[in-house]
């Protein structure tokens, strides 16, 4: 455990001094690279230990175990010769490694995850040092790679700047919950189309571990699992992430999951179990949408997201998503044709709804969670607000939420009740027609009474009024199409 | 677009014969018997089939007095509904035969100060002046169309002239006459229309207000932010507030030993479960005493001030801040609790309490609603400004009592997320360059 005290600390204390590092985004996608192969080199350990003719694709001289470590004599590389050797000799190397589609995945990784790698580090003294700090990491005991797990936990939460470095983080807690509450089987093969860091990723295979009692379970167990990541750098640590959990052939994919033709999926793309916490407010160029059929094209990247997990889900499937509020009130056409077909073509059968500071600090935003299978149309839907536990008023990077706090939900989730508080309905069960007719699509349902009191960080504030404004604008202006159809030359649809 | 506008667009639609078609064979009735009056111009092209008349031509005026009771009289049950000028169809009840209006057949009711337009098909009593009663000539205008003409008629009147009378800038308006059918089927319509009129002025209403909230929460947000420590970048190079807070305690003795502020007691130290968030590594909490010094107001009678200019200027509270400003309205020549340039005032009681503003005067006595943070001290009062504006909030639940206001020890131990000093300056320069947009955002 002395691993973890410090660990982080020291490496920032370092890093702060080397002029090279530009804010906490720059700090962490340094250490990471430099886990990455520490933690390679380790498993490498493995791999030749198990295999008779293994050969890494690494060559020699820029094996972790051959530059960074020192030598017999004590002597490593430090100062200019470091420097050089990592910009212009390691780097090159590793980024124009041979791959072809015929390379295992667990050798193509290597290339993969150094394409978009940097090293910004301009002093190769402190980058000495810094190396010997991640050196000190032992992998012989399988404790201690499990204590590292919660470390890399840390350097995850570290990232403190809000927004583009923190979106691919789902606190542990909240990807715990659910992937409990899908309850994994072996055989199974769950996906996530936007797997950030891997944290769904990890809490399924948490769940399903219990259930591994042989290699023939074991191998069910690696194949269960199915990734993509869109940005470099959080598929470089959700690869490093899966090779610390012994997944050695990790199906984790460096691409676009809204790059293809919505219609286009077939049987073999999909998919027992869907967990995922889909983008936000995401960046994708206008010639997105053209991959999507008219009535689900959308600019708000997470409406894409819905239907890609609808499209993907197999049949009898079981998925469950994180979205925002604005989804659940957002009434433009986008948002009712797909929420239409949800409870239409899906099961919807929870909603669990979360308090604003869950994702905090990178985000003040409120989140849902949706839980729906592939069963058949829905019948009605139950809502759930979590509460915040009575010591706190936020949760935070210090306090941050922990699966406790979702015990009374745990414990509701199969003897439901509703429950009404003194501020208003705490759970409650709606019919599908209430929802799509007299709510209109609106899920925005057992919500919290003081939300409008909360101050939030100006992004989401600014986002959280654009979202609300346009609901408003869609109910206003469903109400002037009803008016217009009244009209004389008005049109009627 | 308002509701109002929305609603007279549609009447006026209606009154020019562009709302429903015209069907041939529908003839307008006979007017011929009618006693003419002179209208105003007619200001749009009418139909072929419509004619247009004086509405004192087509209809009756009754005179409303006689069935009037007074207010005092309004039952909240009864016989007979009241019909008054309100808003509100009808206004209450009463059980006054006497005063009773029968009619046989419907009527419209306006307003003539209100402006409000009805249509009433059942007796009732009359429970305001300026009730003005038509019974319009069935044969020629159903009273529904003539009661929606002169809703038309009166689109924005009430804007015009306050609660003075109205009718006379109706009465000569030219009320258009479509054959009976078209007439019914023009009503028809409106009538389709309004509920929906009526939910769009639901949602304008919740937009406006919606709308109207925002560029505070933005303000709010962006305080918030700021002293959060998440507005701008941490730089290592600009210190510590550790240091800043030694350095704040050293100028502080200084200050008192060269007898400029007074000792103060100590204040006890932050407790852990005290503190409401995270603040980044290179800050401090501190406790709002700590780090300021801060001089209470006192109160002066009458014959102790002047508003000739005799003497030093008396700021009283509240009321000596206008658009951001302290403004001189009062002076004193026996000043005793002084507050000097660029010191930091807080008004701590009086309905004004929580504002903030910075003494550019120079010399001041302030009185018991201010407090004043007297300037010195290694810190950015700008940037106190702006965490005092941000704790309003906290401001005003604490300040809730008989006399509404805060006081010194509340200020004294209010908590204060402490920046190094450069920190706070690009804080400040930050938050000034924020803070007009959202100004911009008021309409």
């Amino acid at each position: 455990m002395a691993l973890q005290a410090g660990f982080v600390k020291r490496v920032r204390d370092i890093m702060r001094m080397d002029a090279g590092i530009n804010g906490d985004a720059q700090r962490i996608e340094q250490m990471v690279w430099m886990l990455f192969l520490k933690v390679y080199d380790a498993k490498e350990d493995d791999w030749e230990l198990n295999e008779d003719n293994y050969t890494s694709i690494i060559p020699e001289e820029f094996r972790w175990r051959n530059w960074a470590v020192a030598d017999d004599n004590g002597h490593a590389m430090t100062g200019d010769e470091l420097l050089d050797f990592v910009n212009n000799k390691l780097f090159p190397t590793l980024k124009n490694l041979s791959v072809d589609p015929s390379t295992p995945v667990k050798k193509a990784i290597v290339k993969s995850t150094f394409e978009d790698a940097n090293n910004y580090m301009k002093d190769g003294v402190y980058l000495r040092q810094v190396i010997d700090v991640i050196n000190e990491i032992e992998f012989d005991d399988v404790k201690e790679s499990h204590d590292f797990g919660f470390v890399y936990e840390e350097i995850l939460r570290d990232l403190q700047s809000a927004g583009s470095s923190g979106e691919f983080y789902t606190p542990r807690a909240v990807t715990d919950f659910m992937a409990l509450m899908i309850q994994p089987k072996l055989g199974e093969k769950m996906a996530d189309f936007a797997c950030g860091t891997g944290g769904f990723i990890t809490s399924w295979l948490g769940q399903l571990q219990k259930q591994v009692t042989d290699t023939e379970a074991q191998k069910q167990f690696d194949d269960s699992i199915y990734g993509i990541e869109k940005k470099p750098f959080p598929y470089l640590l959700c690869v490093t992430n899966m090779l610390l959990h012994d997944i050695e052939v990790p199906n984790i994919y460096h691409d676009n999951s809204l790059r293809r033709n919505l219609l286009d999926y077939t049987e073999d793309d999909k998919f027992d179990v869907i967990l995922m916490n889909p983008p936000y407010g995401g960046h994708e160029d206008k010639s997105i949408q053209g991959f999507f059929p008219d009535d689900l094209a959308s600019s708000e990247t997470a409406d894409l997201f819905m239907s890609v997990i609808m499209y993907r889900l197999k049949k009898n499937g079981r998925a469950a998503v994180i979205i925002p509020d604005g989804f659940l009130f957002g009434l433009d056409n986008a948002k009712v044709a797909i929420k239409t077909k949800l409870l239409t073509e899906f099961n919807l059968h929870t909603v669990v709804r979360l308090p604003g500071s869950v994702f905090s600090p990178y985000t003040s935003i409120s989140t849902n969670l949706l839980f729906f299978d592939n069963t058949g149309s829905t019948k009605e839907t139950w809502f759930y607000r979590v509460d915040m536990p009575s010591d706190r008023k936020h949760f935070s990077k210090t306090k941050p939420m922990e699966l406790k706090h979702f015990d009374d939900c745990i414990a509701w989730w199969n003897d439901r009740k509703e429950i009404t508080l003194e501020d208003g309905p705490k759970a409650q069960k709606f019919t599908v027609d209430y929802l799509l007719n007299e709510q209109g699509c609106n899920l925005d349902l057992c919500g919290y009474p003081h939300e409008e009191e909360e101050v939030l960080d100006p992004l989401d504030t600014i986002r959280n009024y654009q979202e609300k404004r346009a609901a408003l604008n869609a109910e206003i202006d469903h109400v002037l199409d009803q008016l217009e159809a009244l009209l004389p030359g008005g049109v009627t649809e | 677009m308002t509701p109002e506008r929305l609603k007279a667009s549609i009447l006026q639609a209606a009154i020019q014969g562009k709302l429903v078609e015209q069907i041939v064979g529908e003839q307008c009735p006979d007017l011929s018997k009618l006693k003419k009056k002179k209208t105003e111009e007619i200001e749009f092209e009418l139909p072929d089939t419509w004619q247009f008349a004086h509405l004192e031509s087509i209809s009756v005026s009754v005179a409303s007095k006689q069935f009037q009771i007074a207010a005092a009289e309004f039952k909240t049950a009864g016989k007979y509904p009241v019909i008054s000028q309100s808003k509100e169809y009808i206004i209450g009840y009463s059980d006054n035969d006497k005063m009773l209006y029968h009619h046989d057949n419907p009527v419209i009711v306006f307003g003539d100060h209100t402006t409000i337009v009805k249509y009433v098909d059942f007796d009732f009593v009359v429970g305001a002046d300026g009730v003005k009663i038509f019974s319009p000539n069935a044969n020629i205008i159903t009273a529904k169309f003539f009661g929606y003409v002169m809703e038309y008629y009166s689109t924005g009147l009430e804007k015009v002239g306050g609660y003075s009378r109205h009718y006379k800038f109706i009465k000569d308006k030219p009320f258009p006459i479509p054959p009976i059918e078209e007439q019914q089927r023009i009503v028809a319509k409106i009538e389709e229309l309004i509920p929906l009129v009526e939910q769009y002025s639901r949602h304008y209403e919740k937009l406006e207000q919606f709308n109207a909230k925002f560029p505070e929460e933005m303000k709010k947000s962006i305080l918030q932010y700021a002293i959060h420590g998440k507005l701008v970048e941490q730089r290592p190079e600009e210190g510590t507030a550790e240091e800043l807070y030694q350095q704040i305690q050293e100028e502080k003795q200084k200050l008192i030993k060269a007898g400029k502020i007074k000792k103060e007691k100590s204040l006890t130290a932050i407790k852990d479960d005290e503190i409401p968030y995270d603040i980044p590594e290179s800050w401090k909490w501190v406790k709002l005493g700590d780090v300021v010094s801060l001089l209470s107001g006192s109160d002066f009678p009458p014959s102790k001030y002047n508003d000739k200019g005799e003497g030093m200027p008396y700021m009283t509270g509240a009321s000596n801040i206008v658009a951001d400003q302290l403004i001189i309205n009062r002076w004193t020549p026996t000043p005793n609790n002084i507050s000097h340039l660029n010191d930091l005032l807080l008004v701590c009681k009086g309905s004004g309490y929580g504002k903030t503003v910075i003494n550019t005067i120079g010399d001041v006595h302030i009185a018991r609603q201010f407090m004043s943070f007297q300037y010195g001290l290694p810190i950015s009062y700008k940037y106190l400004g702006f965490y005092l504006q941000s704790q309003i909030g906290t401001i005003k639940q604490n300040g809730q009592g008989v006399i509404p206001g805060i006081d010194r020890t509340f200020v004294l131990n209010m908590l204060l997320p402490l920046p190094p000093q450069k920190e706070q300056q690009r804080i400040v320069k930050k938050i000034e360059e924020l803070l007009p947009y959202c100004d911009r955002l008021i309409r």
